[in-house]
């Protein structure tokens, strides 16, 4: 035969989602191996307590074949590198504009002190903790295409701690009597921060990685990081002569709703007409919903001290903490109407 | 100008001892590492990533244009392309395998310093994963022969070397932390990616294939930071002196092991797939793990109670000949296999007798015979030399011929009711320290005793696109290719040995 006639000139192992092929699922899917899939043998090697390399119930969710999984923004390691070396260079260069500009001289003295200087510092030990998080929950989840965007999830927390740490040595070279100090003891031991800081822990202690992108994605971000970053850092900077730090908060926004969509993504898969274990993995998300619920608004309403500080303030705290509830409850009520409709 | 030692101090400060929840030991380990140590990786995670968009944009760049426009992959030589179809996707889990290993020393290591670079090292792999993935559609796209190349993690599932593979690497993660990092970092990643990402670029690039050098030696350029962190680890790790009661163990199994499958499967893939010759797998051998990594690495680490590993110098004499018998039963059994064997040739033959004297006499035979079987009207396969298939260790599932069929160190013996083979006394004094951790999955010959070599094909998929031509091919000869049929009427079966072998 020749060796040109029919042969495959791509992979021919992987279902792509769309038409073609992607990129994306090219160099992701089946690295990860399976017994249920190529890998017949099982596993060779075991723990010296029993366990094998990757386990079923690694998550209460039930699917029969997790490689399904897409992620929406279809990321690899390339494409995720690009989008954060780009997010990065434009705080540098927004930083950089900053400065020969003269604009932090226009940053409100009480506004940079207590709000960027105080509060924004903390934010990065709840941003580390979760990236210890989803650095643990990326080796157990059980395909490839999610190890990815776990693994990303977490490496954005860091991106974003690191981000804020930078920005204010920047203010601190930029900004007349300005310091960057006592952030680890209210992590530690401020009131304002402590239900903050318990939920951190308890999300430290989820070993269910089902359970955590649920938690983080779908509650404690739309509830605790919109009423904490966006609607107090983000919203207000522009009115206090800031137009710095609301960028800073917009690169972790960005990351929030790309994390958001994969989650949704990964709730609609496992609770999809064809899978048979839908209506219990539905009862499970829900399950989390309502146990993570209270939590992120015991985290956010433990704020209000924070945004009494803010000298010019745009409404009131309650009216924050309630757009953030409804919109996160809008998010949670989509999904189960849709799969209550697949069901 | 923003101090960045300051900066790095800020960044390391992140850590703080929960009192709201208790964190579950997910990973126990029985080492003890001090909660300040070395910090392996200076860098901020901004200056990070771009240094590594920087690289990824040279090397996605050099494929996607000179190298794919000028169509060099179809113009490599052949017989080296074809190992590739093997051993990216073996190298493949190990990437895969070392993030997950990562993702473990984050949850486990109570240390901020060394965390930093478990950090980075986690999205490395990620782009080594990627990398080598996109490297193996690359060639399914350019290659003279996409076969092999266009289903290469799937059939890894069930080929012979694929999981031995699985098997040795499956120990980057699986077990305590921290002898997962003595094998990804301090064995695999410090002793062996010299030898795989930096010499097999040589024999890539002397063999015409670009491509390969160009993924490998940036991938090499992010191992560095990788063995780093094997240092930093293991300096903390001797640094408290309970811990040397079971390092030396761990190290030990995580050298062995690592050695049992990686220098018999290299060996074979350098010193068998190269048509324009260079260097020979055990000159390499010598340099990068001999002088190099026991002369240097390891020997700078006697001060701290660390010994060469106790079999090391087993490991050595085995040399001279495990890469040929991996090669001979390699190709002994390619119509198992999904890539395509080219013959050795007299010059071959002279090279391998200057560079392993000796050779002739215990491999050439096998090569004279091999020759007159790759036309598929001789019928018959090399196999046929044999009186059966080798058993497969049970720890290492490499086949029990080494170092050399004829002086093979097999051993055999009854546990559970039920008989399992060990490569060498190594491999079994490994399964005896914890027998559990080895037993846990069903064996190649349980899987598939009794079948035609024929229906193992058919089952695997091991055919090419038109449904009859077998993927793997004892030659490059595209006139006279085995089919199906050509295998079928052998009605060659695939025996357990251990079926008859009494214990």
């Amino acid at each position: 035969m020749s060796l040109e006639a029919k042969a495959p000139r791509d992979f021919t192992y992987i279902r792509p989602r769309k038409r073609r092929l992607s990129e994306y699922e090219a160099v992701t899917c089946y690295t990860q191996p399976d017994p249920d899939v190529f890998d017949k043998q099982g596993w060779y090697l075991r723990s010296a307590e029993g366990r094998t390399a990757w386990r079923k119930e690694s998550t209460r969710l039930r699917h029969p074949h997790w490689f399904d999984f897409r992620d929406p923004a279809g990321l690899w390691q390339r494409t995720y590198v690009r989008l954060q070396a780009e997010q990065e260079r434009s705080l540098e260069r927004a930083v950089e504009d900053a400065a020969r500009a003269g604009a932090f001289a226009d940053f409100e003295p009480t506004w940079v002190r207590e709000l960027v200087g105080a509060h924004y510092r903390v934010w990065s030990f709840f941003e580390y903790g979760l990236f210890r998080c989803f650095a643990q929950a990326q080796r157990e989840t059980l395909s490839d295409t999610l190890g990815n965007v776990y693994c990303f999830a977490g490496f954005d927390r860091v991106r974003h701690a690191q981000a804020i740490v930078i920005y204010l040595m920047d203010l601190e070279g930029q900004i007349e009597g300005f310091q960057d100090a006592g952030a680890k003891e209210r992590w530690l031991g401020d009131p304002v921060y402590q239900p903050a800081r318990r939920m951190t822990e308890e999300l430290m202690a989820v070993d269910d990685w089902g359970e955590l992108a649920v938690a983080v994605h779908l509650v404690v971000d739309p509830i605790f990081g919109e009423v904490g970053l966006s609607e107090m850092l983000r919203r207000h900077g522009p009115f206090h002569g800031d137009a710095v730090t609301p960028l800073v908060v917009s690169t972790a926004e960005r990351d929030r709703r790309r994390n958001c969509d994969w989650t949704e993504e990964l709730v609609r898969m496992v609770t999809a007409a064809e899978v048979p274990a839908r209506d219990e993995n539905r009862r499970i998300v829900g399950e989390w919903v309502a146990r993570w619920t209270p939590r992120a608004l015991a985290a956010a309403e433990a704020l209000a001290p924070v945004h009494e500080r803010i000298p010019r303030r745009l409404g009131t705290f309650r009216e924050a903490v309630e757009r953030a509830s409804a919109a996160q409850a809008a998010i949670v009520a989509a999904l189960e109407a849709r799969s209550t409709e697949a069901a | 100008m923003r101090s960045l030692i300051e900066a790095h101090n800020r960044v390391k400060d992140f850590d703080w001892e929960p009192s709201y929840a208790k964190k579950p030991t997910r990973y126990p380990t029985r080492y003890r590492i001090p909660a300040k140590t070395k910090d392996p990786f200076r860098h901020l995670i901004r200056d990070y990533l771009s240094m590594e968009e920087e690289k990824d944009n040279r090397q996605y760049g050099a494929l996607e244009d000179a190298l794919a426009r000028s169509n060099a992959p179809a113009k490599a030589e052949r017989r080296w392309m074809e190992i590739m179809k093997v051993a990216l996707p073996v190298v493949n889990f190990g990437e895969y395998a070392a993030m997950k290993s990562t993702g473990q020393l984050v949850d486990t290591i109570e240390n901020a310093e060394l965390r930093q670079g478990y950090m980075a090292q986690m999205l490395d792999e990620v782009r080594h994963v990627n990398q080598e993935a996109y490297l193996t559609r690359y060639f399914a796209r350019h290659a003279a022969d996409p076969e092999g190349f266009a289903q290469g993690f799937k059939f890894r599932g069930t080929n012979l070397y694929n999981r031995a593979g699985r098997a040795a690497l499956e120990g980057f993660f699986v077990g305590d932390p921290i002898e997962g990092a003595l094998n990804l970092q301090v064995v695999a990643e410090t002793a062996y990616t010299n030898p795989i990402f930096v010499a097999m670029t040589e024999i890539a690039a002397a063999n015409g294939d670009q491509a390969t050098p160009s993924v490998f030696l940036s991938i090499q350029s992010d191992e560095a930071r990788h063995m780093a962190n094997g240092y930093s680890t293991l300096a903390a790790v001797v640094s408290n002196p309970d811990n040397l009661a079971f390092l030396q163990a761990d190290f030990d199994r995580a050298f062995w092991r690592q050695h049992a499958f990686l220098d018999p499967f290299l060996g074979a893939v350098y010193d068998y797939f190269q048509a324009k010759r260079t260097s020979s797998y055990g000159e390499k051998w010598n340099e990068w793990i001999h002088e190099d990594w026991v002369g240097c690495y390891i020997e700078k680490l006697a001060p701290f109670g660390l010994k060469v590993p106790r079999w090391y110098g087993e490991a050595r004499e085995r040399m001279k000949w495990i890469g040929h018998t991996a090669g001979l039963i390699g190709f002994a059994t390619w119509p198992l296999q999904f890539w395509r064997f080219d013959p050795l040739t007299d010059a071959d033959m002279e090279w391998f007798e200057r560079k392993y004297p000796g050779w002739y006499g215990h491999y050439g035979a096998f090569w004279e015979e091999y020759r007159k079987m790759c036309d598929p009207r001789a019928g018959a396969v090399p196999l046929s030399l044999f009186q059966s298939l080798p058993p497969l260790c049970r720890v290492c599932q490499m086949p029990c011929v080494f170092p050399r069929p004829d002086v093979s160190t097999v051993r055999i013996k009854e546990h559970g009711g039920k008989k399992h083979a060990f490569c060498s006394e190594a491999c079994e004094f490994i399964f005896d320290e914890d027998p559990q951790r080895y037993l846990g999955y069903d064996t190649f010959y349980e899987l598939y005793d009794g079948y035609d070599l024929a229906e193992f094909v058919r089952e695997n998929g091991l055919l090419r696109a038109d449904g009859k031509t077998l993927i793997a091919q004892p030659s490059l000869d595209d006139e006279r290719m085995w089919t199906i049929d050509d295998l079928a009427a052998l009605k060659i079966e695939i025996k357990n040995p251990l079926r008859e072998v009494g214990a």
